[in-house]
């Protein structure tokens, strides 16, 4: 079925279908634990969770007052 | 209801629901149907009982009496009602925290064996929010300080809230414009008693901005608090494989049900069923191991952070023990039925109480105690073992009736997967709406209500949004509907979503509906609509994005301050079954317009799930248009023939 469907969005490119691996994983992917020390804690923080977190960098609101 | 069919459309529950006619076991539909007709007045919400003058009734139809013996007016009434269920509401979801933050302080202290701080990301993050300073500090000590700055969010008389500072600048700026940051929480909370006694605050516009800054204090405050610090405590959800509905029961294992909302205690149940002692007990009363199963939001906690199944929601409750294979339902605060009582004396379970504030009238209470959760815990699966042999009455699980589900998708992961670990971010969420593959972003929440056909709404019009391409962001007992409908898998978006909802879906393996968590957990919503805001391209406030908010089967005083607190944070909010103010006119229609040109939200009622969806992605057009992102897009009705078309 899925080759049939077309994205009406970006005027009817063929879907991709799913590229991900087919069956269940044993475990949940804790990608939390990838972060180790405080330091890459904050700096994940920082970078990724810039929205909050980032001394520089507020998103749409750069140019005003820090949220 | 005539047709037991028009029940639920959940084949287990409708199995049971037999076997419990048959067991002669009353249920809450037979206890509707005893109900029925229900009083006029109260659904229209006119009827008054705030005084001993009253109570007092207004004439909906335009007939005397248009007066209480007060003189107040039927928008008054209903606006006094309405603000009275959100501060219920409100309190409900604060109070949990409440709990939370004192657990969370303990811990801290090293008071409480058996809990740790477990998310040290979580509590850095909670820490920057709050100002407190880690240098030189370690966990605990920055632990401690995190809670007790928490603590004060409750007491507090003046200033704003801390999490205020976390939404957009704009949507911040409004609220201080408006008059409707909240100060602290239960000052928040008594205002609204104070303003409802007889002779007080008689303007319905005035009673409804604080039922805004009420609900603000719940969604941004008590209920985020209860999120952030149980994130830190049991780890921030990450996708995790579970399975769904009262398939899940096993004929041979001990079955132990935690139901209610807050995870301290099931925490310690689930460690207290895998004890190696437990077990050998468990093997001596004849039963092959100990099952640990959840039903509403307490399943939804621990569902996300170790896997353990979902029983059901709301509604099953009363079915779960009717299977006659449940031997022990643990109970805490929250959406449990008094009923239970009644049920569990029809069979063998053993229904315990645990929590002080929640005592049930003939059931054994067990209180749970913080010093010691594993001993309460370990004394809770012992009785259930030990009551493992006196199942009396036939033994009927719908076996069948098991799903597979993913959830743990806190607005921290949802960030991760969409970027990975060096490139975390929204950016391909906000893009892929800005292009068209999304079309936008719904919450669907809330209740199951046993005046509708359980969870059909939920499901329709989650079937029915992501047809039309917009991602569905879904907690409580919604999402667990909609998981039972195995729409909370990655392959959902191959076989339900439209074709650019389900190649974004496909290309990042994520389903096209995305489990969030428990109720207090909406403020995961907040959070992840902030974040798209603030990643840029949609707008400056959360009021800008193409999104909606539903609860096509509420029933709660909480899902009235949930729907409140995001019609206050901007986002247009659609309630099904039944509205509470329909009996005042002026008051009905300011929350259902009026209110959005101050507030950038609004509400309003549908009880057709179809005709539900149909209003949430008109909204998200208009959303479109005003960003100029809009593209003439063909809505896909998802009707019947389509539907059987899927199913075969
Ligand atoms: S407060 Fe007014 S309307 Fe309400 S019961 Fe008393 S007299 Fe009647």
């Amino acid at each position: 079925m899925n080759d049939e469907k077309r994205d009406v969005g970006q005027g009817g490119s063929d879907v991709l279908g799913p590229t991900y691996e087919a069956g269940k994983p044993d475990a949940p992917d804790d990608w939390r634990k990838k972060l180790r020390s405080r330091e890459e804690m904050l700096g994940y923080l920082k970078t990724a969770c810039r929205y909050w977190y980032s001394d520089d960098w507020y998103g749409s609101e750069r140019r005003k007052t820090r949220a | 209801m005539a047709d037991e069919k028009r029940k639920s459309i959940d084949p287990a529950v409708l199995t049971l629901v037999e076997k419990a006619a048959a067991d002669e076991v009353m249920l809450c539909w037979d206890r509707l149907d005893e109900q029925s007709p229900q009083c006029g007045y109260g659904i229209a919400g006119v009827c008054c009982r705030n005084c001993a003058m009253g109570p007092c009734q207004i004439n909906p139809f335009g007939d005397a009496p248009q007066k209480g013996v007060c003189g107040v007016d039927a928008e008054t009434i209903a606006a006094r009602n309405f603000l009275r269920s959100i501060a219920a509401g409100a309190a409900a979801h604060s109070d949990h925290a409440r709990a939370v933050v004192e657990a969370f302080i303990r811990t801290a202290d090293g008071e409480i064996p058996g809990f740790e701080i477990k998310d040290e990301q979580k509590l850095l993050s909670l820490a920057m929010d709050l100002g407190v300073s880690i240098e030189g500090k370690d966990t605990a000590a920055v632990a401690k300080e995190v809670g007790k700055t928490l603590r004060e969010q409750f007491g507090r008389q003046d200033g704003e809230l801390a999490f205020i500072a976390k939404a957009p600048i704009k949507r911040q700026e409004l609220w201080r414009a408006q008059g409707i940051v909240p100060r602290g929480i239960d000052r928040e909370i008594v205002e609204c008693m104070h303003r409802t006694h007889i002779g007080v605050d008689q303007d319905y516009k005035n009673l409804m901005k604080q039922a805004s800054r009420t609900a603000l204090a719940d969604g941004w405050g008590g209920s985020m608090i209860a999120t952030e610090l149980q994130d830190v405590l049991f780890g921030n959800p990450v996708p995790i494989v579970g399975s769904v509905n009262l398939g899940i029961l096993e004929p041979d294992q001990v079955n132990i049900i935690v139901h209610g909302h807050e995870p301290l205690l099931s925490e310690m149940v689930v460690a207290a069923s895998r004890d190696k002692e437990l077990l050998a007990l468990a093997k001596e009363k004849g039963a092959a191991g100990i099952n640990i199963g959840g039903i509403c939001c307490t399943a939804n906690e621990i569902l996300m952070r170790h896997g353990i199944p979902v029983a059901g929601n709301f509604l099953q409750q009363e079915v779960a023990v009717v299977s006659g294979a449940v031997d022990a339902m643990i109970v805490d605060v929250q959406c449990t039925l008094q009923s239970l009582t009644d049920v569990a004396g029809c069979y063998h379970t053993a229904l315990i109480t645990t929590n002080p504030k929640a005592r049930f009238f003939g059931a054994r209470h067990l209180e749970f105690d913080e010093a010691n959760p594993l001993v309460a815990a370990r004394e809770i699966v012992t009785i259930a073992v030990e009551n493992f042999p006196n199942r009396k009455r036939k033994v009927v699980i719908p076996t069948d009736n098991k799903t597979d589900m993913v959830a743990g998708f806190s607005h921290e992961t949802i960030n991760y997967i969409l970027g990975g670990l060096f490139r975390g971010s929204y950016r391909p969420l906000n893009d892929n709406i800005i292009n068209g593959r999304i079309r936008g972003i719904a919450g669907v929440v809330g209740c199951n209500n046993a005046k509708v056909t359980h969870d059909e709404h939920h499901v329709t019009l989650v079937k029915e949004l992501i047809a039309n391409d917009v991602l569905v962001l879904q907690t409580g007992c919604s999402a667990v509907a909609c998981a039972k409908e195995g729409l909370l898998v990655p392959e959902a978006a191959t076989r339900y979503a439209g074709p650019g909802l389900a190649e974004v879906c496909e290309a990042v393996g994520m389903p096209p509906v995305l489990h969030m968590g428990s109720c207090v957990d909406n403020s995961r919503i907040l959070m992840a609509a902030t974040a798209v805001v603030k990643e840029g391209g949609l707008g400056d406030d959360i009021s800008d994005l193409p999104c909606a908010g539903a609860a096509p089967e509420w029933m709660s005083e909480k899902a009235l301050s949930i729907g409140h607190y995001f019609v206050a944070s901007g986002i247009f909010t659609v309630f099904g079954v039944t509205w509470p103010t329909l009996g005042a006119k002026h008051l009905t229609e300011y929350l259902f317009s009026g209110i959005e040109e101050e507030l950038g939200g609004k509400w309003a009622f549908e009880t057709d799930p179809v005709k539900t969806a149909r209003l949430m992605i008109d909204h998200i057009d208009q959303k479109r248009h005003k960003l100029g992102i809009d593209k003439a897009r063909e809505r896909v009705l998802y009707d019947m023939e389509k539907r059987r078309e899927l199913e075969t």
